[in-house]
């Protein structure tokens, strides 16, 4: 049989059991091992379990438990909470400025979490129910919300980026950096659209009423604004220290957390309940993330120790004649793909080994591929059938918001994502300058 | 059901929440060590060199002894495009026999980890690298949290099924 067969038959039968509805992590480790039972017997029976020793290696892992509980502590201890209060003060007065706030404060949260679950979070409860009181357009909110918090896997601190980086064996920090030109064009590109959306048509965005815009005085705005700037010190703290190599990327990551908590406490809002839910919460989201790893890792040893990088190379290269472009968008096209019915953590760690070394070798960069994969989860994120955001908007949303409504909200901002990815296609300074400027200044 | 088996499951889900309680702060195990070692390295210029190795153990430590509990909170994560529209009767009837991949897996785990805890022990195997720690805690303590999901993988499908006959426990 060959290898490409196999491999083949291993997608399809992991599709298919993960539209039992079993867990993820379960559906992708059963077929690991038993294809390598079936391929090499009993004698490979050790494999799984090495497979978690290789997630001990990872060292960088470690940052996982520790951006996830930064996120929570900032949602559930109100910090974000004034956050929004901040935009909705500043930016209420211009139509649909509630939703450019939101989207303001989407980038910072993003800022402060490895995940995008936090971002979702503070979207769902603290924005939305403002935004839906205010009048504006549920569809076009909902939107909002989802696509402003994928935005936390491509703004540093991210850690699909960290898994990327193990993965690809680059710096970090390069893809780090990276990140934070395509989240800012993204951000203005959602911005953009949310400002010519409510000029054409005002009724989906007021602005603040006048009463309500009276109230608010200049020394609150103020206020706001220094409080405010709290979380972005926390940002430039971490990231400072971590850029200038007093820390590590776990050290920085330890430090970003007890940062937080020192904000939550500042802010009077360090009680038990906060303390208890963050640390809950931080271990069922990491508990998830690190089995669907350890099973992602077991699957793709199988087709590593059948030769199927190889293989697929020759097939790409040698047998069909397809340019470096095409086989480029090709693989974004199936992380699309795949990306609908697939966690993004299990398909970076299954296909990443099978592609990146495709994509230097084509002459790419890598750290630019890195970031084109990013995207495609952000977009993967939101898209149905499988979509964490999706998830998380169904469970938190309010009760008049529809799962039509969610479906519907997704398209607008899936199609400014494509934009966004193409424009990073065709310009790959938007990701690449910020570190080579940072090397050009070591 | 058989009383044996509603006992098992009660034993279980007991034992592995405390478990997953333990686990869960073992986050702050882990930052204390962390943050101990980045202000003992760059107050005082003393590096603590088993200090990245010893979170890595957490780590592990952590979301395998921890997996059970998320498992019991049920945060791992599913593809529900069509398990959502099912009534709770279907899905357990569903999960009933799905569940069997995922104890499948779990089984392959399990042996896995036996041998290679067995190995650790009789050649007392160590981590390459400075500190040179022995591997058999770490590997005992990572086979017992895949032991431990198992063990809950089972009582999920005793409750299952239960629930497919019509008579749920409790």
């Amino acid at each position: 049989m060959s290898s490409e067969f196999i491999t083949l038959f291993m997608f399809g039968t992991m599709m298919v059991l993960l539209f039992t509805g079993q867990r993820v992590f379960g559906v992708i480790g059963f077929v690991g091992s038993a294809a390598a039972l079936w391929l090499w017997g009993q004698g490979s029976f050790e494999m799984p379990f090495n497979a978690s020793f290789q997630v001990l290696n990872w060292y960088p892992l470690i940052t996982v438990p520790f951006f996830v509980f930064m996120g929570y502590m900032l949602s559930e201890s109100g910090v974000a909470s004034g956050l929004y209060r901040m935009f909705h003060v500043w930016f209420g007065s211009v139509r649909g400025g509630l939703a450019l706030g939101t989207i303001g404060l989407m980038v910072l949260i993003a800022a402060l979490n490895g995940l995008s679950v936090a971002g979702m979070a503070i979207g769902a409860t603290i924005a939305l129910p403002q935004l839906l009181r205010h009048g504006y357009d549920k569809v076009m909110v909902t939107g909002v919300i989802q696509a402003g918090s994928s935005l936390g896997i491509l703004i540093p601190p991210s850690v699909v980026l960290v898994l990327y980086a193990m993965i690809a064996r680059q710096p970090v920090l390069d893809l780090w950096l990276a990140g934070i030109g395509p989240g800012l064009l993204m951000a203005l590109v959602f911005a953009i659209y949310i400002y010519v959306r409510c000029l054409l048509q005002p009724e989906v965005g007021p602005a603040l009423p006048e009463e309500e815009r009276a109230q608010i005085t200049s020394a609150e705005k103020f206020r706001l604004l220094r409080e405010g700037l709290l979380p972005l010190a926390i940002f430039v703290v971490m990231m400072g220290l971590f850029m200038t190599g007093i820390t590590s990327l776990v050290e920085s990551s330890a430090v970003g957390a007890l940062l937080a908590t020192l904000a939550a406490w500042w802010a009077g809002n360090l009680n038990r309940q906060v303390l208890e839910d963050c640390t809950r919460n931080t271990l069922t989201i990491s508990c998830m993330f690190l089995w669907i790893i350890l099973a992602a890792l077991c699957f793709s040893s199988v087709y590593d120790g059948l030769g199927a990088v190889k293989a697929v190379k020759t097939l790409l290269i040698d047998t069909w004649h397809f340019e470096p472009w095409t086989i480029l968008i090709l693989m974004l096209l199936s992380f699309l793909v795949m990306g609908a019915f697939l966690d993004d953590t299990a398909m970076l760690v299954i296909v990443a080994p099978l592609y990146i070394p495709l994509v230097i070798s084509l002459g790419f960069n890598p750290i630019w591929f890195g970031i084109l994969y990013t995207i495609t989860c952000q977009i993967a994120y939101i898209t149905p059938p499988f979509g964490y955001n999706l998830f998380l908007m169904r469970a938190m949303a309010p009760p008049e918001i529809t799962l039509m409504d969610i479906y519907r909200s997704i398209i607008p901002f899936f199609a400014l994502m494509v934009l966004s990815l193409i424009l990073i296609m065709i310009f790959p300074q938007i990701a690449l300058w910020l570190p080579e400027l940072y090397k050009a200044g070591r | 059901m058989p009383k044996a088996l509603v006992a098992f499951v009660r034993i279980v889900d007991r034992f592995n929440y405390r478990v997953g309680r333990f686990a869960m702060y073992l986050f702050y195990v882990m930052a204390a060590i962390l943050l101990a070692s980045t202000a003992s390295r760059v107050f005082f210029g003393v590096p603590i060199n088993w200090a990245l190795e010893m979170s890595q153990f957490i780590l592990s430590a952590y979301y395998l002894l921890g997996g059970a509990y998320a498992f019991q909170l049920d945060q791992h994560v599913r593809m529900d495009l069509f398990y959502n529209r099912l009534d709770a009767r279907r899905r357990a009837i569903t999960d009933a026999f799905t569940i069997l991949f995922v104890i499948f897996f779990l089984v392959v785990l399990l042996a896995g980890g036996i041998s290679s805890t067995k190995y650790a022990i009789q050649y007392k195997q160590v981590n390459y690298s400075a500190w040179s720690p022995v591997l058999w805690p770490i590997k005992s303590v990572m086979t017992f949290g895949v032991f431990l999901m198992l063990l809950q993988c089972i009582s999920a499908l005793i409750k299952d099924v239960a629930i497919w006959r019509g008579r749920p426990i409790q």
